[in-house]
C-alpha cells in the first residue's frame, strides 16, 4: 500500500467473529494499517462520506464489504460508494463474502467492485485467502485524496 | 355439484330410451292396424264386387227368361193369326226350347238365396202351366182347328197367368235390388270403418311423431344445456388449476429461497466456529509446548491436570469440533447446492441419451477400468426433449451410485434401457449391486437418509438430488430393489418438457 501508510482499511462486517478473524490474518500478513470496524452500512456511510478522518474528507481508504449486513445489503452500499461523486467514489472496495452466487458476483462487478472474495468455510483456505488479501494489499496502489 | 350433474344425464338418458321406445311401439301399432284394416277392406271390396256382379248376373238371367217368355208369347201370337207366315212357328220352338235352359241357370244363379229359390219354383210351375196352355194352342192350330186354338187363346189371356209370370220376374228382380242395396250399405259401413281406422292410426302417428320430435328436441336442448356448464366447469377448472399451480409455484420459491437463506445464513457462523477452533488449536499447540518445557524443566510445577489438558483432552474436544464442523458444512454445502439447482433455469433441448451416457462413462472411466466394471446400453433409448444438465446429473447420479454400490463378490454391470408410454419416456438404470433393502425404498430419496452397510463415503444426498430433478422435471423416479439382488431405478420423464414454471 501507498508508502506512507496513512491508507485507513474500512471494515464494513456485521459478524464481529469474522471481522476479528479478517484483522488477525491481515495483521499475520504484515499490514499495518488502521483498520475501522462497522458493524452495519449505516454507520458506516455516515463515516466513508461525513467523517473528518473519513476518505471523503481525508485521505485514501480501501474497504473491505460483506454483502449480509443487518440494515441495509452490502450492494447498496456499493452502489452508493461507487455512485457518488468526488473521492469516495475512487475508492477500492473489496467484496468479501459468504455468497457464491454467480449472478450476485457479476452484479457486484458491474455496480463498480473491484474484487470480489468468497470466504471460503473452511477455516485454513478462510486464513490463507485473508493472508493472501494482505499481501495483495501490500502492493497495491490506491488513489491519492489530491488528485 | 358435478355429481348432481351427472345423476341427471344418466337418467335423462335411460328415460329418454324408454320414452322414445314407447313412442315407435305405439307408431308401430298405429302403422300395423292401419294395414290390417287396409287389407280388410281390399277383402271386403273384392267380395263386394262380386255380389254386385253376381246381382247383375242374375238380373241378366231373369230378363233373359222374361224375354224368351215374351218372345214365345208375341210368336204364339203371330201364328194364331197367321198360321202360314213362316218364320213364327220356327220362333217359337226356338224361344220355347231356350226357355229351360236359361231357367236353369237362373236357378243356379240363385241357389243360395232360398226366397228366389222359391219365387223360381213358383215361376216354373207358373211356366209349365204357359208352356202347356201354348202347346195346347199351337196343337190345335197345328190341326186347323185354329177357331177353337183362338177361343183358347182368348181363354188363357183371361186367366191372370201371365199377369202373374210378369210380376213373379217383378217380385225377383226386387228381390235381386232389395239384396244390392243391403249388400251396398254393408260395404258401406265397413268403408266407413276403415276410414275411422285409418284416421285414428294417422293422427295417432302424428301425434307420436310430435311427441318424440318435442322430447328428442328437449332432449337436445338439455344436453346442450349441460354441455356448457361442463364447459364452464371446465373453464373455472382451468382457473383454480392455474391459481392452484401459482401458489404451489410461490410456495415453492418460498422454499428455494428459504432453503438457500438458511444454508447461507448457516455457513457465517460456521466460518467462526472453524475460524476460532483453528485459533484454539494454534493455541494449544503454544500451550503444550509450554507444559513439554515445564515437564522438561520443573516437572513438580506442572498440574497432572494441566498435563492431560494440554495434552489430550483439548486436541480431543478440537478435533471432535472440526469432524462435526466439517461435516455440517458439508451438509450446508449440500442443501445449497440443491437450493440452486432447484432456481437454476431449465433448457429443453434435444437430447442424445445414448451419447449422454456415452459421456458418462467416459468421465468415470477412470474408476469404472479400476474395478472392472461396464456400463452397457441395452437396445435404443427414447428421444426425449429435456434438460441437458438435469438428465446427465439424474443419469449421473444413478451410475456412480450403481458402481458405487457393489456386490462385494461380483463385478459390476450396469444396464440402461429405455421405452416411450404415450406421451412419456422412461429410462431404466439396472445393476447387479449389493442392493437396497425394500424397507429403505422411501428413505434412500430423503436428504441426509442412507441404506445398508455404511461403508462408502457420502452424506445421503445423491438421491435426494435426483428425485428433486426428477419432479423438476416434471417426472418421477421409483426403485425395484431386494438386499443382494442388484437396484433398478426406473426414471419417468415427459418426453417433451414444457416450461410452465417461471424461472
Amino acid at each position: 500500500m501507498n508508502a506512507h501508510q496513512s491508507v485507513s482499511i474500512v471494515m464494513i462486517e456485521d459478524d464481529e467473529g469474522h471481522a476479528r478473524l479478517i484483522e488477525k490474518n491481515i495483521r499475520r500478513a504484515g499490514i499495518l494499517n488502521d483498520i475501522k470496524h462497522f458493524l452495519d452500512g449505516t454507520t458506516a456511510l455516515d463515516y466513508l462520506f461525513n467523517a473528518a478522518d473519513g476518505p471523503m474528507l481525508n485521505g485514501p481508504a480501501l474497504v473491505l464489504l460483506d454483502l449480509n449486513l443487518p440494515d441495509m445489503s452490502g450492494t447498496d452500499i456499493l452502489a452508493k460508494i461507487k455512485g457518488s461523486d468526488g473521492p469516495v467514489k475512487r475508492t477500492p472496495v473489496v467484496v468479501l463474502t459468504t455468497t457464491d452466487d454467480s449472478r450476485e458476483i457479476q452484479r457486484c462487478y458491474d455496480l463498480g467492485a473491484n474484487v470480489y472474495i468468497t470466504k471460503p468455510v473452511n477455516y485454513e483456505s478462510f486464513a490463507q485467502a485473508i493472508r493472501q488479501l494482505g499481501l495483495f494489499l501490500s502492493v497495491i496502489q490506491v488513489p491519492d485524496i489530491e488528485e | 355439484m358435478a355429481g348432481d350433474k351427472g345423476q341427471g344425464f344418466a337418467v335423462g338418458e335411460g328415460r329418454i330410451g324408454r320414452v322414445l321406445i314407447a313412442f315407435m311401439a305405439v307408431g308401430f301399432l298405429a302403422l300395423i292396424a292401419a294395414g290390417i284394416a287396409a287389407a280388410w277392406v281390399t277383402g271386403e271390396l273384392a267380395q263386394h264386387n262380386n255380389a254386385v256382379s253376381h246381382t247383375y248376373e242374375v238380373e241378366v238371367g231373369i230378363a233373359d227368361v222374361r224375354r224368351l217368355v215374351e218372345q214365345g208369347e208375341t210368336t204364339r201370337r203371330g201364328y194364331l193369326l197367321s198360321p202360314d207366315t213362316p218364320g213364327f212357328l220356327e220362333a217359337y220352338a226356338q224361344a220355347a226350347g231356350a226357355l229351360p235352359r236359361s231357367t236353369k241357370r237362373l236357378r243356379q244363379l240363385t241357389f243360395d238365396n232360398p226366397r228366389q229359390q222359391a219365387n223360381i219354383a213358383r215361376l216354373d210351375g207358373l211356366l209349365r202351366e204357359l208352356i202347356a196352355g201354348r202347346a195346347r194352342t199351337m196343337d190345335l192350330v197345328a190341326q186347323g182347328e185354329r177357331r177353337a186354338a183362338i177361343d183358347e187363346f182368348q181363354q188363357q189371356l183371361s186367366s191372370a197367368q201371365m199377369r202373374e209370370i210378369r210380376d213373379t220376374f217383378d217380385r225377383m228382380s226386387r228381390e235381386e235390388r232389395k239384396l244390392l242395396n243391403t249388400r251396398d250399405a254393408q260395404q258401406q259401413r265397413s268403408l266407413n270403418l276403415f276410414y275411422t281406422v285409418l284416421i285414428v292410426a294417422g293422427v295417432l302417428l302424428v301425434a307420436v311423431a310430435l311427441a318424440s320430435l318435442l322430447v328428442v328436441v328437449r332432449y337436445t336442448t338439455d344436453l346442450a344445456q349441460s354441455q356448457e356448464q361442463l364447459q364452464q366447469l371446465n373453464e373455472s377448472l382451468e382457473l383454480i388449476v392455474v391459481d392452484r399451480t401459482a401458489d404451489l409455484s410461490r410456495a415453492n420459491d418460498e422454499i428455494q429461497r428459504f432453503a438457500y437463506i438458511v444454508s447461507h445464513d448457516l455457513r457465517s457462523p460456521l466460518v467462526n466456529v472453524m475460524g476460532f477452533t483453528a485459533e484454539l488449536e494454534s493455541a494449544t499447540a503454544a500451550l503444550r509446548e509450554m507444559v513439554d518445557r515445564v515437564e522438561q524443566d520443573a516437572p513438580e510445577a506442572l498440574a497432572e491436570e494441566a498435563r492431560l489438558a494440554a495434552r489430550e483432552d483439548l486436541p480431543e474436544a478440537i478435533g471432535f469440533i472440526r469432524t462435526s464442523t466439517q461435516k455440517m458444512d458439508r451438509l450446508i454445502n449440500a442443501i445449497l447446492a440443491l437450493s440452486r439447482q432447484g432456481r437454476r433455469v431449465l433448457a429443453p433441448e434435444p437430447l442424445d441419451l445414448v451419447r449422454l451416457i456415452g459421456s458418462i462413462r467416459d468421465s468415470m472411466a477412470h474408476r469404472l477400468d479400476e474395478t472392472g466394471a461396464s456400463v452397457a446400453v441395452d437396445g435404443a433409448l427414447p428421444a426425449i426433449v429435456s434438460d441437458r444438465v438435469a438428465v446427465e446429473q439424474i443419469l449421473s447420479n444413478l451410475i456412480e451410485n450403481a458402481v458405487k454400490y457393489r456386490h462385494p463378490e461380483r463385478a459390476v454391470e450396469v444396464q440402461v434401457s429405455g421405452g416411450t408410454i404415450g406421451d412419456r419416456v422412461w429410462v431404466a438404470v439396472a445393476d447387479n449391486g449389493r442392493g437396497i433393502d425394500p424397507r429403505d425404498h422411501e428413505r434412500v430419496f430423503d436428504l441426509f437418509r442412507r441404506s445398508g452397510a455404511q461403508d462408502q463415503p457420502g452424506e445421503g444426498i445423491g438421491l435426494a438430488h435426483v428425485r428433486a430433478l426428477a419432479y423438476r422435471l416434471g417426472g418421477t423416479i421409483t426403485l425395484r430393489s431386494a438386499l443382494g439382488e442388484g437396484a433398478t431405478f426406473r426414471l419417468s420423464l415427459p418426453s417433451t418438457l414444457s416450461l410452465q414454471e417461471k424461472s
